[in-house]
């Protein structure tokens, strides 16, 4: 599967989350991949009954019969007669940026097919190599909820989560126009002040972020990984390695413009995604063991040494979905929510060692590179300790 | 040990001659007096007596050993053994042709006997040290394979090979989700020593090593402890560090049409002396396990695509139902094998129908200093007709779920040639 066209545009951790959180499109709840189902929604349609879509590849395209269908289950049969030049067809989010089903290699003389269960909303058949790549498929009908819902404190926590990463991101894109604007004059000390103000916004919603891969990649893809084309390295690291390695600003002005597209975009996509609890824990723990692989080891700020406050950054917004999760955690399981509390403490007691006032590029705290093995083992261990506690959490909410 | 060693069977009856070196001469063990009979450093084959009984809690024949000569190397199409002992080596500035070609005919006939259940060399000799490095002795041999293969950087003109080289040998290109480590990549040459017994393999390398000191040095080495592929039919699935099983879809040997389609090579390999080998690819692949073993059970399931104990896919059926991967989840959420699952992702089915033959181990090298985590994974080694299989594979992993845990830190091409008659060494055809 190619996300966006031919380009490695995946990021390592994104596609878990990319299949967990049932994005909107529009007015559109696109019950995508996997694990939403654990919130033990039903979804299928009230009839029960299955509708065909017929797709014909055709050098043309790949026009679905019918274009309109009742929401719910769905089977999709492709048949390619004779178009040499077209050999696959996908299903996607109406703004291309899913695939939610495909059936591929179909050559000259081949048929298949794939089955889905679909919500109310529009989508698009994609077939590459057609003259007309994307064709319209609206599905009609009423959406169904899942039953947390029913849970207001659980209800609560998701509205709180969806107000917060809102916010956040909002935020992101406000501190990196202030950061742009210092590059856009030619400010290089005051700029590197300003890197890693805007970064920990990003690093308090990079899991929601990851939702949409490739626009994780372009704002906060690393050398490596997954980026290994240079044309491709156009993120905050790169603006990064501009400022740190290279010590110049020349470049940097293109890149940051590229940034504040990239960060509108998101913010677009986020003022409408929905998210359920199960996403909130998880989503939660990957931001701790984020913190505990890429930030321990440096990898992730490693031309500018800033690990310590995107650290802060993964630590806050998990404490958060706790914060927001308490009361219902509370009934449900108050041992380990005090577990949680603790062995948080014990990492902001790790990380204050390290505090220092203005610190290294007024950043609060020393410079990473200043931080010894042994004591990133320390680090290590209480954010271990935290993250397992945590992983806990998606015990209660996802029986809900 | 003392008991096994003096009624050992000992199959050295069938020396490989004196080499150049003198290193596989002699005859007798550790002091011929005291030992009685034949002294094979650990045992051969069948009918080992009172050796045998000494090893009745292996599952399986101990003593069972894989033929060296054939058409293809051993360890390829052999059924995955439990143990792995792997050396990358580079062969030392000021090494001529003739050398390189001496260690070749060396290694052939220490290759032999060891995995014929004899030592290097009979030591007889008081005051030499031991041909043998002796921490295999009494060691039942366990299906001992020896293969080996060549780098892309053996051809580089140091020793007149640059006309040899296989079409497709080269460094890999830059792949997803890696960040290598150059200790851990690359090399002239590699030695693949595979064994159900730790120590026996170890003591292959170890030994091969040593014959070669002054020609190669040592690269990167890796030690794996337990297969994560099945090679054949006649083997269960192992699982890898993840809990999960891992290449119920491989191919197996029996497939010999896959076999020649997917993992021999040919003419289109360019080389005549290299027709019937394979090309091998390493990876080492590390897994964050700790982050691991946080994801929630049903999360796991769908990283992978398949249940955890069963290892059934999750469109349905036992562990070796083909996954249906058009079919939409029982839930109701986008297909029962999600989009991203690794195991759609690294499908023949998603990739044209490329396959590969996995073989590789899983790894620890102890704990990450920085970290505190556990430094460990899956040493992935797959032979392949063309490294251009692998690439597409990997490739196709780029949207893996599993990425979020895992990276790919070492790397590796090498092209194992085809295998040797009786008489024949490495290295004949190679350099004729």
């Amino acid at each position: 599967m190619r996300l966006d066209g031919n380009r490695r545009t995946m990021r390592g951790r994104t596609p878990r989350l990319t299949a967990m959180i049932a994005l909107v499109t529009g007015a559109v709840v696109v019950a995508a991949g996997c694990s939403s189902s654990a919130s033990k929604s039903k979804t299928t349609s009230d009839s029960g009954k299955s509708t065909t879509v017929s797709i014909s590849l055709t050098p043309q395209g790949c026009a679905p019969k019918p274009a309109k269908v009742a929401a719910g289950d769905v089977s999709f049969n492709v048949t390619n007669k004779d178009a040499s030049a077209v050999s696959e067809a996908e299903l996607r989010t109406s703004n291309l940026s899913k695939i939610l089903g495909e059936q591929e290699n179909l050559t000259p003389g081949l048929a298949g097919g794939f089955e889905l269960t679909l919500q109310p909303g529009t989508y698009k058949i994609n077939c590459p190599g057609a003259s007309q790549q994307h064709w319209t498929l609206t599905v009609t009908g009423k959406s169904t909820g899942p039953s947390w819902e029913s849970n207001p404190k659980l209800a609560s926590a998701v509205r709180g989560y969806t107000t917060y990463i809102n916010q956040q991101t909002a935020d992101l894109v406000s501190s990196s126009q202030t950061f742009c604007k210092t590059i856009d004059a030619g400010n290089l000390n005051q700029a590197k002040i300003l890197y890693p103000r805007a970064r920990v916004y990003y690093e308090r919603i990079e899991p929601v972020a990851e939702i949409w891969g490739s626009l994780d990649t372009e704002i906060d893809g690393r050398w490596e990984n997954p980026v290994t084309v240079e044309s491709q390295f156009i993120g905050f690291h790169r603006i990064e390695q501009l400022m740190w390695s290279d010590n110049t600003l020349k470049g940097a002005p293109a890149l940051c413009a590229g940034l504040m597209k990239h960060e509108q975009q998101l913010l677009t996509l986020v003022k409408s995604a929905q998210y359920n609890p199960l996403e909130m824990t998880s989503g939660a723990t990957d931001l701790i063991n984020e913190a505990a692989t890429s930030k321990i080891s440096g990898e992730e700020e490693r031309y500018s040494n800033t690990d310590l406050p995107v650290f802060k950054a993964n630590v806050d917004a998990a404490m958060e979905v706790v914060s927001l999760l308490t009361p219902y955690l509370q009934t449900k399981d108050p041992g380990l929510l005090t577990q949680i509390k603790q062995r948080n403490a014990a990492v902001l007691t790790a990380l204050s060692k390290y505090q220092a006032s203005p610190g290294y590029d007024d950043t609060g705290y020393v410079e990473y590179s200043t931080v010894l093995d042994t004591q990133r083992r320390q680090l290590s261990s209480s954010v271990n300790a935290l993250a397992e506690a945590l992983s806990q959490t998606s015990t209660q909410v996802g029986a809900a | 040990m003392a008991d096994e060693l003096t009624n050992g069977d000992g199959h050295d009856g069938k020396p490989g001659g004196p080499s150049r070196r003198g290193l596989l001469a002699g005859a007798g063990l550790f002091g011929a007096g005291a030992v009685a009979g034949g002294l094979g450093g650990y045992f051969g084959h069948s009918g080992g007596g009172s050796a045998a009984a000494n090893t009745s809690d292996v599952v399986g024949d101990s003593n069972q050993t894989i033929p060296f000569y054939g058409t293809h190397q051993a360890g390829i199409a052999t059924p995955a053994q439990d143990r792995l002992a792997f050396g990358s080596m580079n062969v030392v500035s000021g090494t001529s042709r003739s050398d390189l070609r001496d260690l070749l005919k060396d290694w052939t006939t220490a290759a032999a006997r060891m995995t014929a259940g004899q030592l290097v060399g009979e030591d007889t000799q008081p005051y030499a040290p031991p041909l043998d490095t002796g921490e295999a002795v009494g060691s039942p041999v366990s299906r001992l394979t020896i293969t080996v293969g060549y780098g892309p950087s053996l051809f580089d003109g140091r020793f007149g090979l640059a006309g040899k080289k296989p079409a497709a040998l080269a460094q890999l290109p830059a792949l997803p989700n890696e960040n290598l480590d150059p200790d851990y990549t690359d090399g002239d040459l590699c030695v693949q020593a595979c064994s159900d017994d730790p120590l026996v393999a170890f003591h292959a390398v170890r030994n091969l090593a040593r014959i070669g000191m002054g020609v190669v040095e040592h690269n990167w080495m890796e030690l794996g402890f337990g297969r994560t592929s099945t090679t054949s039919t006649s083997e269960a699935t192992p699982r890898n560090l993840l809990g999960f099983k891992d290449g119920t879809r491989n191919i197996k040997a029996e497939q010999t049409e896959l076999m020649d389609k997917y993992v021999w090579t040919g003419a289109e390999s360019g080389q005549e002396w290299f027709h019937g080998g394979s090309y091998l690819v390493a990876r080492k692949i590390r897994i964050f396990v700790e982050n691991w073993d946080r994801d929630y059970l049903q999360d796991q399931e769908h990283v992978i695509g398949r249940s955890k104990v069963a290892g059934a896919p999750l469109s349905g059926g036992t562990e070796f139902t083909a996954p249906n991967f058009a079919k939409k989840s029982s839930t109701g959420l986008g297909p029962a094998i999600p989009m991203n699952a690794h195991m759609r992702l690294a499908s023949f089915e998603h990739n044209g129908g490329v396959r590969i033959l996995r073989r590789g181990y899983s790894f620890t090298d102890g704990i990450d200093p920085q970290r505190g985590t556990l430094l460990g994974g899956l040493f992935f080694i797959a032979f392949m007709q063309n490294p251009s299989q692998f690439i597409k594979l990997q490739n196709s992993l780029a949207a893996d779920a599993l990425n979020e845990y895992i990276q790919h830190t070492g790397s590796a091409v090498f092209a194992c040639p085809p295998g040797l008659k009786q008489g024949q060494s490495w290295g004949d055809t190679l350099f004729e």
